[in-house]
């Protein structure tokens, strides 16, 4: 008879470890399953944010983690999209928001509309007719209303990094967690199975099922026999990144400002108490001392203090779950920090593991089914960064420029092509983009649409205007009634009593 | 090449009428021109079509009132599929429609939570929980209507009908909305020197129809997807080797049965199909193992009715056509490729089509970008349709006839092995996204044809033993109380959707 899975190991560290032992808890505690924390040296400095889209929340509601208590004790400030600047030359600036996707089986997708009406000479832009970006643009924040039919978006965070990790390592302690705080010794692997972790204090920690929430170092699945490390560095170049802070934003904005310059990006993300500057770049284009100096310069900030430089390396575990072990987070994919999909990455994988959590402790054939669609989810997410990079406008850099040669992976071009063929996003399996993030991020990166769906000709002109004109004139009026950045922390209040009182 | 504007179907029948029907409807006649040409020398089959819930989609995208839709093609009811002898002789499951108990709200599926009451030792009878296999059971049908609030499902179902009293329907419904109907017969077909584009066919009264576009659905022979473009076939008769179907009609039952019923026979199986006026029976088989001559004569003598006519024989080979849309030219229904109707999914594969082709309908010379995509997304719904059908005959008990003992020990896809073990471990496979089967439809068969998995998801665990009992038990009586109050299908029928006056009752 096959035993049950009676013990986790989650080596790892950061909010990743602490994320992965909290939702192996929370949903098998009660089972009797014993989950241990092995937690590793961090690597989060005082400057560092994470930056996360709005999948972080449904994660924190899994978690039974309150938004508010995240928001106050991570000095966090809602993301409601990111805008992107200088990424072509003369291209405007343009928004990524994070609008809900329509009800299936409705009308056409606006989309196609919007083509029709851009063919034929409209002027306004398909961000225009965004929920999401209408409110990022007036610093105002995406709540649910209680109309049926109006529109909807939803936000993701910006969160103090060493804050939030220690938040979440609180929320894992007190939902029953194990945890070995003394160092690793020594990690033993037998071909493809974990058999054994020594700690610094002499115990020996061995369980059923070992998970890798150790980031890029991989430090349980790397040692495996089978493992390997797809690079993804050919759309996804940039090696290092510079984490700096500057003073808070006297305005909180809704949205991260990420603007590119000839070595890479610098990322603004506003906190209440700072503002995290990020520079994402190629050490072949740009010395790590440059960098210092350029950050505050397009930044337009004064940065000021510890200034951290770390190596990136995008890329994905082949397996990411082997023998006994499972990858999590950026142990299985690692993601280039743009679009702010590292927690997304963490979750993502740990809805699966959970999804397919294994029903004996004999031999896991889930393991097949957990590798195709986290490698699937993670090619996805990768199309979605590639795009930024391999579609750029930036002529006459040398960084730039090699980029755009690149070819790009095949189910990205097929999506180019097909959005410039007839505005439409053909999606995969496990995606975590929507058909309209897609188009709003393939229109940011200049591909238009040459044709669209014919159906549209259905509906006659006048009607199609009035279509066009009475979705702009909902999308702006919704978007004026949402509270702004400040209403929505609750800080006018706090400032209105502090005067009053 | 110009705007599209004339659409010509070429070939009546199910596939060609359900073309024009949408295309009247989603397209519109009134800035494209549709035009469909039949020959009445070519006959339809006409035995009896069973379908799969998501047609229901299709009427609601046609507009078309189900009661009179059930009437027009003396239809029955369809809650699931009856398989008898199967797993091994004497037994019989049961592939329910619908869902199976109820959302538990943990994100866990319910079929975990009966798997681990199974598991140590509860009733072995998962269709205790699912409405339609009750109501399946004692010969009753109705309609439940959306209950917010409520956490059980509603009753899904499809329908039983008359082939060719829908392809009549559907071509009444295509006429009114302005769809030509051209009699004739096609003797050849042009194609542009340069693009290799169609451009007309020719008839045999020597006129010819041009078109800018043109959908195939011409049967087996594929007119121009194959005999003009060479798609190409991809042969699966290694996995699904029955290559024959000999139908015959019967006389009505008394009490046409809510379900299609698919027995296993030593080469093959055989259906039955109850509709209003009289019940569709066919042998799909292998000429390999059996003659054609002993196939029709054991379906004649299985019959519990009499005989309305005598068997007529059809010959075909699973597979699938390279590409179904090439240049100007999409293939449906049988043009496109073929599968046995185990599963009843001939209908919903032309269904899938023509939904997927509105999406990319061309406005001009389809692009090529748009035709790659579209074929492998059917090449998709194909391969998973076919994987699921092959699970029929891959996993069984029976050794006793010689096609049998072929089946139990054929190598299958990779797709499919990496479902079966998963399934083994945990009863369920994952279907990729797009899957036409869900988790609820892979136990039904799996688990019906013998496979009991081993495990359960971990998190149907974490409920305590006294609550996994108190939800069991409130579902099971909230599906017994929900079909007690159901009429039965005959009374369902002759209520609101009889295909004529009811007959006279003995007790009249």
């Amino acid at each position: 008879l096959s035993e049950r899975v009676k013990s986790v190991a989650v080596v790892g560290r950061d909010a990743p470890l602490w994320l992965a032992a909290a939702a192996v808890q929370r949903a098998l505690g009660a089972t009797g399953l014993r989950v241990q924390a092995i937690e590793l040296d961090t690597r989060v400095a005082q400057v560092d944010a994470y930056v996360a889209v709005p999948s972080l929340g449904s994660m924190h509601r899994l978690l039974g983690l309150d938004e508010r208590l995240v928001l106050n004790v991570c000095h966090g400030v809602p993301m409601v999209g990111q805008r992107f600047s200088n990424w072509g030359k003369g291209g405007a600036p343009y928004l990524l928001a994070f609008d809900d996707e329509p009800p299936p089986g409705g009308d056409l997708p606006f989309t196609q509309y919007w083509a029709k009406g851009a063919l034929e000479g409209l002027r306004v832009g398909l961000e225009d007719f965004s929920f999401g970006s209408a409110c990022a643009r007036l610093n105002n924040v995406p709540v649910p209303t209680p109309e049926p039919n109006a529109s909807a978006a939803s936000y993701g965070y910006h969160l103090d990094a060493a804050a939030y990790s220690e938040l979440v390592k609180q929320l894992a302690l007190r939902l029953g967690v194990d945890v070995a705080s003394a160092g690793v010794r020594n990690i033993d692997v037998d071909g493809d199975v974990v058999t054994g972790i020594d700690l610094d204090d002499g115990r020996r920690v061995t369980a059923d099922l070992y998970v890798d929430a150790s980031g890029r170092e991989t430090q349980l699945i790397g040692r495996l026999r089978r493992a390997e490390f797809e690079s993804w560095s050919e759309w996804l170049p940039c090696d290092r990144m510079l984490a700096t802070s500057a003073p808070r934003l006297p305005r909180l904005p809704a949205f991260s400002q990420i603007s590119a310059f000839h070595g890479g990006w610098v990322g603004i993300f506003p906190l209440q108490n700072r503002t995290a500057v990020i520079t994402v770049y190629s050490s072949e284009a740009v010395s790590d001392a440059e960098v210092v100096e350029l950050a505050g310069v397009i930044a337009r900030m004064p940065v000021s203090g510890e200034a951290v430089v770390s190596e990136l390396k995008a890329g994905t575990q082949r397996t990411p779950w082997i023998g006994n072990c499972v990858a999590v987070g950026e142990s299985a994919i690692a993601v280039d920090p743009i679009d702010a999909l590292e927690l997304h990455v963490t979750h993502g994988c740990i809805s699966h593991l959970m999804s397919l959590f294994p029903a004996t402790a004999s031999e896991f054939p889930e393991a097949e089914a957990y590798n195709r669609s986290v490698c699937s989810f993670g090619s996805n997410l990768r199309d979605f960064q590639a795009a930024h990079y391999v579609l750029n406008g930036r002529f006459d850099d040398r960084f730039w420029d090699r980029l755009r040669d690149a070819d790009m992976p095949p189910k990205l071009k097929r999506k180019v092509d097909m959005f410039g063929a007839r505005a439409v996003v053909p999606l995969n399996d496990d995606e975590s983009f929507h058909e309209q993030s897609w188009a709003a991020l393939l229109l940011g990166c200049g591909v238009r649409p040459q044709g669209y769906d014919p159906r549209v000709d259905a509906i006659a002109d006048e009607a199609h205007i009035e279509k066009v004109q009475q979705r702009m004139r909902d999308v702006a009026q919704t978007a004026r009634r949402m509270p702004s950045v400040e209403q929505f922390l609750g800080l006018d209040q706090a400032a209105a009593a502090q005067v009053s009182g | 090449m110009q705007t599209v504007r004339d659409i010509v179907i070429v070939g009546g029948g199910t596939a060609g009428w359900m073309a024009a029907a949408v295309l009247a409807k989603c397209v519109g006649t009134a800035q494209h021109r549709i035009t469909l040409i039949e020959s009445e020398e070519i006959g339809t089959v006409g035995v009896g079509e069973s379908t799969i819930p998501p047609i229901q989609q299709f009427n609601r995208i046609l507009g078309i009132d189900e009661d009179e839709f059930v009437r027009a093609t003396n239809a029955t009811f369809k809650l699931g599929i009856e398989f008898v002898d199967w797993r091994k002789l004497g037994h019989s499951y049961f592939h329910n429609f619908g869902l199976l108990g109820a959302d538990l709200g943990t994100g866990v599926p319910f079929i975990h939570y009966w798997l681990r009451w199974a598991q140590s030792g509860g009733d072995p009878d998962q269709l205790k929980f699912s409405s339609e296999a009750e109501a399946a059971r004692l010969g009753k049908f109705g309609r439940v209507p959306p209950s917010p609030g409520r956490s059980e499902p509603n009753i899904n179902y499809a329908f039983q009908f008359d082939a060719s009293t829908y392809a009549a329907y559907l071509r009444r419904y295509s006429e009114r909305r302005g769809v030509l109907r051209r009699e004739g017969k096609v003797v050849n077909v042009r194609q542009n020197g340069q693009t290799g584009f169609i451009e007309a066919v020719d008839m045999a009264d020597g006129s010819s129809v041009r078109g800018d576009f043109f959908i195939d659905c011409s049967g087996f022979r594929g007119l121009i997807i194959e005999q003009v473009f060479k798609a190409g076939f991809q042969d699966w008769s290694p996995w699904l080797p029955n290559d024959r179907a000999a139908a015959v009609p019967a006389e009505r039952m008394a009490q046409p049965s809510p379900f299609t019923l698919a027995r296993a026979r030593e080469a093959g199986w055989q259906w039955r199909i109850p509709l209003q006026h009289r019940t569709g029976n066919g042998y799909v088989f292998c000429s390999s193992y059996i003659s054609e001559d002993e196939a029709a004569a054991q379906l004649v003598d299985s019959l519990a009715g009499t005989a309305l006519a005598s068997p007529k024989l059809l010959r075909f080979k699973a597979g699938r056509r390279k590409a179904s849309w090439v240049k100007n030219c999409l293939a449906l229904g049988l043009a496109s490729g073929f599968l046995e109707p185990l599963e009843s999914t001939s209908i919903h594969l032309v269904q899938a089509a023509l939904t997927k082709f509105l999406d990319y309908f061309p406005q001009r010379e389809p692009d090529p970008i748009v035709i790659t995509r579209f074929n492998e997304e059917m090449c998709f719904q194909y391969e998973t349709i076919r994987d699921f059908i092959i699970a029929h005959y891959k996993v069984t008990e029976r050794e006793d006839t010689e096609f049998w003992r072929y089946c139990k020990h054929m190598t299958i896809p990779d797709t499919l092995a990496e479902k079966l073990e998963l399934f083994m471990s945990r009863g369920e496979v994952k279907p990729r996204w797009g899957d036409l089967f869900s988790e609820v439809s892979w136990f039904a068969i799996l688990y019906g044809q013998g496979i009991v998995p081993e495990g359960h998801h971990p998190l149907a665990d974490a409920m305590s033993e006294g609550d996994l009992e108190i939800t069991l038990s409130r579902i099971r009586a909230a599906i017994k109380q929900r079909v007690a109050g159901l009429p039965s299908h005959a009374d369902f029928i002759r209520s609101c959707c009889a295909a004529q006056p009811a007959p006279a009752t003995t007790a009249a």
